[in-house]
Order: C-alpha cells, then sequence, then structure tokens
C-alpha cells in the first residue's frame, strides 16, 4: 500500500505551502470547536503568510467561490481535490478580525478583509524608517507619492486605508503631522521624540 | 501408637532440646548464606557498576547496546533505569536517570507540540522520529523500547501517557486523560491501515458494523474526543474522518 505523505511543496509562486495544506479535512468546516480552532489558526497563518509573499492586501468572499484570482494557490488544493468553502471563509475572516488580525474594508460588511500581515504600528515604522533613510523627513509628500513612489520602496501600493491608519499611529508621537494640500491630503514626517 | 523420643516428660524435654538446636543450626546456616549472598551481591554490584561506568557513553549512544545491556540487567532483576534519583547511585554512577528524564522530557514535548492536530493520540513511529529530531545529533538514536521504558518512568506523574496497542504489533501514545473506548481502537487500526481515513463505509465493509455502531464510534471520536477531523469534500459523496496521528506527514 502506498498512501500520499504529507509533504511542504512549494507553489508556482515561489511560495512555501505547509504540509497540512495537503490534509484533505483542512477544507472542511469542523463541528468540534477546538478542532475548527486549530483550523482557523492554520488557516489564519496561511493566508497572512501568503499575503506577505504575494504583497496581497485584500482578501474577498468571491475569491473562494470561482477560481482564476490571486488566492487560488492556498484557497484550493488541486492534487487533492479540496477548496475552501466561501461559508468557512466568512467564519475565518470573522475571527481574524476579532484578533486584529484583519479589518473590514470597507466597514460595516462582511465579505471583504484588509489583511494585517503588518499591524498599523509595524507599518508606521516603515513608513517612518523610509522617510528618515531617504530624507525626506520635513517635506511635504501626498498620499499618492508614498503609494506610488518613483522608486519602488517597501510601501508600494500600500491601501489608501492602511496608510491612513499608520499615519495616524505616527502622528500620536508627534512623528507625522497631515497637512492639507492643493490636490488633497498630505503629510509631513517629522524626526520626532526617539524617547516619546 | 508411635511416640516421638519415648514417653513420658524426659522424652518432652529431649524433643524440646533436638528442636532448639535444629533452630540454632538452621540460623546459622542462613546467616551464612545471606552473608555470602550479601558478599556476592556487592562483588555483583561493582561489577555492574564498573562495567556501567566503562560503557556509559556506549549505553546512552548506542541503542542496540543499550537494548543489550537493559535486557541483562532485566534477566538478573536489576532495573538501571527505574527510579533515577532516588534509585540513588544508579543514577549517579549512570547518568542515566538524567538521560531517561531528558528523554521523558523530549517525549512530553512531542506530545504537548502534536496535541492539537493529533487530539493527544500520537502514532509511536512518528514519536520516536519527532523525538530523534529534538535530540541532537551525538547523543545517539532512540529506539521505541527506550520511548516505550521513558514513558512507564512518566507514570508517577498521572500525565495520563500510555502505550496502546492498536493491533499488530502497531502502537500509538495517548497523552491525554481519555478512555479509549474497543470500538475506537478498531477505528484506529483501520485508520493507520487506510492514511489516516476512515468512513462508515469502511468500518461496515472491514468489520460487519451495524451503520448505527460504526456513526456512533466515529461521532464520539470527531465531537466528544476531538480525535479525528471531519472531510465534507470526499470523493465517496459521504462524510470521511481523518485521523491526523494516523497520517503520513514529511515535515
Amino acid at each position: 500500500m502506498s498512501f500520499l505523505t504529507l509533504a511542504p511543496r512549494t507553489t508556482p509562486s515561489g511560495y512555501l505551502l505547509p504540509s497540512i495544506h495537503s490534509a484533505a479535512p483542512l477544507f472542511t468546516q469542523q463541528p468540534n470547536p477546538n478542532t475548527q480552532a486549530v483550523v482557523t489558526e492554520h488557516w489564519t497563518k496561511l493566508i497572512l503568510s501568503y499575503a506577505r509573499h504575494r504583497r496581497l492586501f485584500i482578501l474577498r468572499v468571491e475569491d473562494a467561490e470561482a477560481a482564476g484570482n490571486d488566492w487560488d494557490e492556498i484557497l484550493r488544493n488541486e492534487q487533492i481535490n479540496r477548496r475552501l468553502l466561501p461559508s468557512h471563509l466568512v467564519y475565518i475572516m470573522a475571527d481574524m478580525v476579532a484578533k486584529n488580525r484583519a479589518v473590514y474594508e470597507p466597514a460595516r460588511q462582511t465579505r471583504s478583509v484588509l489583511l494585517y500581515w503588518r499591524t498599523p504600528e509595524e507599518w508606521a515604522e516603515a513608513l517612518h524608517g523610509w522617510a528618515d533613510s531617504t530624507g525626506q523627513l520635513n517635506m511635504i509628500l501626498t498620499f499618492y507619492d508614498i503609494i506610488e513612489p518613483p522608486v519602488p520602496s517597501p510601501l508600494s501600493g500600500i491601501p489608501m486605508t492602511l496608510l491612513r491608519k499608520a499615519i495616524t499611529v505616527l502622528a500620536k508621537t508627534s512623528r507625522a503631522q497631515i497637512i492639507w494640500v492643493a490636490d488633497g491630503e498630505g503629510v509631513r514626517f517629522l524626526a520626532g521624540n526617539t524617547n516619546k | 501408637m508411635h511416640r516421638l523420643g519415648g514417653v513420658g516428660l524426659a522424652a518432652f524435654e529431649r524433643q524440646q532440646q533436638s528442636q532448639r538446636s535444629f533452630a540454632e543450626l538452621s540460623n546459622e546456616l542462613s546467616k551464612a548464606q545471606v552473608e555470602h549472598l550479601h558478599a556476592q551481591m556487592d562483588h555483583f554490584r561493582s561489577a555492574l557498576v564498573r562495567f556501567a561506568t566503562t560503557h556509559r557513553d556506549k549505553i546512552r549512544k548506542d541503542p542496540a547496546f543499550r537494548h543489550a545491556f537493559q535486557r541483562m540487567c532485566a534477566s538478573i532483576g536489576v532495573d538501571p533505569l527505574a527510579g533515577p534519583r532516588k534509585g540513588g547511585w544508579w543514577a549517579e554512577v549512570l547518568n542515566l536517570g538524567d538521560w531517561q528524564y531528558e528523554l521523558g522530557v523530549q517525549i512530553v514535548d512531542v506530545c504537548v507540540s502534536t496535541r492539537e492536530r493529533n487530539g493527544g493520540l500520537i502514532e509511536m513511529g512518528e514519536l520516536v522520529r519527532l523525538v530523534g529530531r529534538l535530540r541532537a545529533v551525538e547523543e545517539g538514536t532512540i529506539t521505541e523500547e527506550d520511548v516505550i521504558r521513558s514513558i512507564k518512568t512518566l507514570k508517577p506523574l498521572g500525565a495520563g501517557y500510555e502505550v496502546i496497542d492498536v493491533g499488530r504489533g502497531r502502537k500509538m501514545v495517548r497523552s491525554v486523560v481519555k478512555e479509549l473506548d474497543g470500538d475506537q481502537a478498531v477505528v484506529l487500526a483501520i485508520a493507520q491501515d487506510e492514511g489516516g481515513r476512515v468512513s462508515e463505509e469502511l468500518l461496515i465493509a472491514r468489520r460487519g458494523w451495524a451503520v448505527e455502531r460504526a456513526r456512533a464510534a466515529l461521532e464520539n471520536m470527531l465531537l466528544r474526543d476531538g480525535l479525528c477531523w471531519l472531510d465534507e469534500q470526499d470523493e465517496s459523496g459521504s462524510p470521511a474522518y481523518w485521523i491526523l496521528s494516523a497520517m503520513h506527514w514529511d515535515e
């Protein structure tokens, strides 16, 4: 007799799937709450680490409904013919929001989340570090300058909501000021008091 | 009627006298024997200590040698690994008390860290493999026998670690206090044959169980014990149950 051995596997996008992804029952919502807690934790880690790998920020229930999107590599496993069902994804997303590992985006709906593979606090540090290391402290930058900088940065492509949260974090410690400029909002980063 | 030593009070005295002499003789004899035995024991003990000290490293590192040593000790009724610390000289001489404790800690480590995915039931081979991975290379490999011994030493802790025979020489280690009934043992054995997957159909076909019996056993393992996971996308069209500890993992 030979069995499928559950082994880690690298996807075409270069992501290393853990061996649990080859376990058929991972794709079923478990009736035993203790077991489901384990399953939810596995999915949360998978989703966040894959999002980080691909720099994906948004996950939608629709991503589990039909193939052909950015999430196929983890929401499906063609080798064992299993997929994460939309209802199960709704449950996992709710748990992630409850644990501050994602937020509903936009607010007041439950079909789409903004993923916190970095928390707003971590983004704030990355943002300030980038402004500092590129010599842009005390200059006025538009949000657009940050989201689509001429030279790609760790902040390239960051969703507006997340950028705003990160700037708010910095503003609280006087390391950023939101400024109204002609074509919308801008921000000035300040060296700030490192001692807080 | 025959009377021992004749008749009368004198005869009675005589009989008592000889009984006393016999008792004295017997005392002396057994005292000599005990002394002899003590001498032998001392001799044996020092020989064993000498042997164990000389071969300590080999005992610790070489599983085959360790096995032979343990067999030798067992055949003469000595357990070198029993009761570390309190066993006193054994533990000190051999350092094997620590060795056994260390192995115990590693077993607990593996059992606890895999508990969430296997519900507290781990296949013996898997346990040996994962414990082996925890250990430094120079410590040498460990065997199933070492693990079984170590689990015995864990027993006084009352943590409920137990080796379960699921049939045909295959063993699993249970690290949660949970009673496994006979039906669950059967389910475990079949799951091991099937790479982890069981279903009502399989239990009915293999064991001739009634549907209700198969369902009850599986539902209990799923809902009450958390020993298996449900798969609603099974190709058969009906639910399948997976016992993660019986699946073949390569991590």
